[in-house]
């Protein structure tokens, strides 16, 4: 550090000089080869290194681990449990806030504090089963319908392009009203996106999968006897995953965006489950007068769909080398 | 699948009259929207144990989509087989079912490439690679096919095998990378390997090593050895006889020193004519005249008429066969003994 030349050498113009020492050179043996461990670096140990110092990866994953510590472990942030109806109290509805009740009381006179930080779980649960749903489904069948072609391909793709054909929210609604009251009402939200949801991975990965298909190690593979089971999980899924896992960050940002709006209409999370959507439908009444318990749950569900996002951007930018 | 895999092929042994593996009378199109495009026209060559054939051509003589059918590696459709067979150890592969000749590509016929660093899986470390032909085909547990890879890769002289066994592809150099693949291909002992231009990536004095580890690979594990090239001076020293393709034929067929000697196809006399040569210095290089022949549309007779400085009317209307020369050597030209004798009119 206190060196007072650089390691550059005599041969550096004068005003690299002003660069201040504490910042280390780039490290040019990073390019491609190995890391500071010895290990090598393949696609994802780069993509890695690069995520590790990208502030907007850095921000989304502090929201993110927040969001689920809150969602499996509620009672850490809240000491007043939102399941307990002797917690409400009408006659001190839509109450400011105060020490005990930072975000105030809404409607019915329960806090919206601890509402807002009990509705994550459903969230979250929502979001990140949807989008395992959709990953496997699509990835499974976009996989199948890229390696086998012909008419496996074109029937998959017909069938996509049928479900891309309906408006996502009215399908979805379409699905959680039909069926309402017959099934546990986070399942059918979940059911209800996924099966609007999966065409879209489908297609990211049966267009990843051609791509990867015509390259010389399938064929390579291929001519050292391997077999269709083991070239499509073996070669092609790890060389396919890449955009899908793009995909499917945002996709959970978007599935949250869902679910709320699902809740909002009616037909998503039912009462005395709690959902951000809910609450927000709940204090839309009412919002006029008493506008806190309705911004609350809205600011904390635009903090998770943008996290979600901003990891989506995040890995995608990592995960290609040509923006490197 | 693993235990029928035995019965479907005849086992390693006595071969009798039948040679290890023969490609008798292929043929090969690509049925396109521009129409059929008769790569492949009838091609036999056959093989023998510690056997070297080369098989020499230009870029679309048929002779890379020879070895994919070998393999069975082409995609039908577009490509068709209507022709032909290819018997390995007496039984026609073509008429074998997926599963089985899978059983057949990497473990009795292994195949390597122009461009080892796009034939590497580059999401895995090359150890992994290696080590998966044993995991896969012989059910080794992961450190016992990981120790057999470090073998491999020691036989086929990587140096310091055991720190490189998890790097991944893009860390070795060209010549190296060849290498890898020479060792994922002859892990299981194949006893025919197929090496589709494997030194064409490579600059010319990695490209001899790699040579020698081929020949000396062979000679120890006794395999036949199928080399595609277009390279001239890679042949002659590691050849025992060569088969020359035009237009999706065999023109020519001889051991390696007959043809060196004289040749007897016009076209492989222009082959060797326009190889630069140290006395020809300041001179013009010789070149064959004319195109090589689009393969939607063939010339009618024999396909190399057009360009053809021996060309007699009847090679306009006469497609000509694989004229006996001697009892191991062939030319497809009507006027052989004038090509030979090198009388040129």
């Amino acid at each position: 550090m206190s060196n007072p030349t650089p390691p550059g050498g005599p041969g550096l113009p004068e005003t690299q000089t002003l660069v201040p020492d504490t910042v280390p050179a780039p490290a040019p043996e990073r390019k491609g080869t190995t890391t500071k461990s010895g290990k090598p670096a393949s696609l994802w140990t780069d993509a890695w290194y690069d995520l590790r110092r990208r502030p907007m990866f850095i921000i989304s994953v502090i929201i993110i681990v927040i969001l689920l510590v809150m969602s499996f472990w509620p009672s850490l942030f809240s000491g007043i449990d939102p399941y307990n109806a002797r917690t409400c109290d009408l006659s001190t509805a839509r109450q400011a806030p105060s020490a005990g009740h930072l975000f105030g009381r809404d409607n019915l006179g329960c806090d919206v504090f601890a509402r807002t930080i009990y509705g994550a779980r459903n969230s979250i649960v929502i979001g990140v089963l949807t989008t395992l749903m959709t990953t496997i489904i699509g990835g499974l069948l976009g996989i199948i319908a890229g390696f086998r072609g012909g008419v496996v391909d074109t029937l998959a793709s017909r069938v996509t392009e049928i479900f891309f054909a309906i408006p996502s929210i009215l399908g979805a609604l379409l699905i959680a009203a039909t069926f309402r009251g017959r099934a546990n009402s986070i399942f059918l939200v979940i059911v209800a996106l996924t099966v609007l949801g999966w065409p879209m991975v489908f297609r990211i990965m049966r267009a990843a999968v051609i791509t990867a298909k015509s390259q010389d190690f399938v064929v390579a593979a291929r001519a050292l006897g391997a077999g269709a089971g083991r070239i499509m999980f073996r070669h092609l899924l790890p060389n396919s995953l890449a955009p899908v896992i793009v995909v499917a960050t945002i996709n959970l940002g978007t599935f949250i965006a869902a679910e709320a709006a699902l809740s909002f209409l009616g037909v998503g999370v039912q009462s005395p489950d709690i959902s951000w959507g809910l609450m927000i439908a709940d204090a839309r009444n009412r919002f006029l007068e008493a506008p806190l318990p309705l911004v609350f749950p809205a600011v904390f569900l635009s903090l998770t769909v943008l996290a979600f996002i901003m990891l989506g951007d995040a890995v995608r930018d990592a995960l290609d080398p040509k923006l490197r | 699948m693993k235990k029928t895999s035995t019965n479907v092929l005849p086992a390693e042994g006595g071969l009798g009259d039948e040679p290890l593996l023969a490609v008798d009378d292929l043929h090969v199109e690509f049925h396109t929207r521009a129409g059929t495009v008769r790569a492949v026209n009838g091609v036999s060559y056959t093989v023998g144990p510690g056997e070297t054939l080369a098989v020499l051509g230009e870029s679309g003589s048929g002779k890379s989509v020879t070895a994919q059918a070998i393999m069975g590696i082409l995609d039908m459709p577009p490509a068709v087989i209507p022709k032909g067979q290819i018997r390995f150890r007496g039984t026609d592969l073509l008429k074998l079912s997926e599963e089985a000749r899978t059983q057949v590509r990497g473990q009795r016929i292994a195949m390597i490439f122009q461009d080892a660093l796009s034939a590497l899986n580059p999401v895995f470390t090359v150890g992994w690679q290696i080590s998966e032909m044993f995991r896969v085909h012989r059910g080794m547990s992961k450190s016992d096919a990981m120790k057999k890879a470090v073998e491999l890769m020691d036989r086929v002289r990587i140096p310091a095998a055991r720190q490189r066994v998890n790097d991944y592809p893009h860390q070795f150099s060209g010549g190296m990378r060849q290498r890898i693949m020479i060792a994922m291909s002859i892990a299981l002992d194949p006893e025919v390997l197929i090496a589709d231009e494997p030194t064409t990536a490579l600059d010319v004095t990695v490209q001899a090593q790699i040579m020698e580890l081929l020949a000396e690979l062979q000679r120890e594990s006794q395999m036949g050895l199928i080399l595609i090239t277009h390279d001239l001076g890679v042949v002659a020293d590691v050849a025992d006889k060569i088969a020359v393709m035009y237009a999706g034929r065999i023109v020519e067929q001889a051991p390696v020193y007959d043809i060196y000697k004289a040749p007897a196809h016009p076209y492989t006399k222009g082959l060797l004519d326009s190889i630069p040569r140290v006395d020809q210095k300041g001179q013009d290089l010789y070149a064959i005249k004319g195109l090589p022949p689009n393969l939607l549309d063939l010339p009618t007779g024999c396909s190399f008429h057009p360009r053809c400085p021996y060309r007699q009317d009847n090679c306009v209307t006469d497609v000509p066969p694989l004229y006996e020369i001697s009892g191991t050597r062939g030319s497809a030209c009507h006027y052989w003994r004038e090509v030979l004798d090198g009388d040129q009119q």
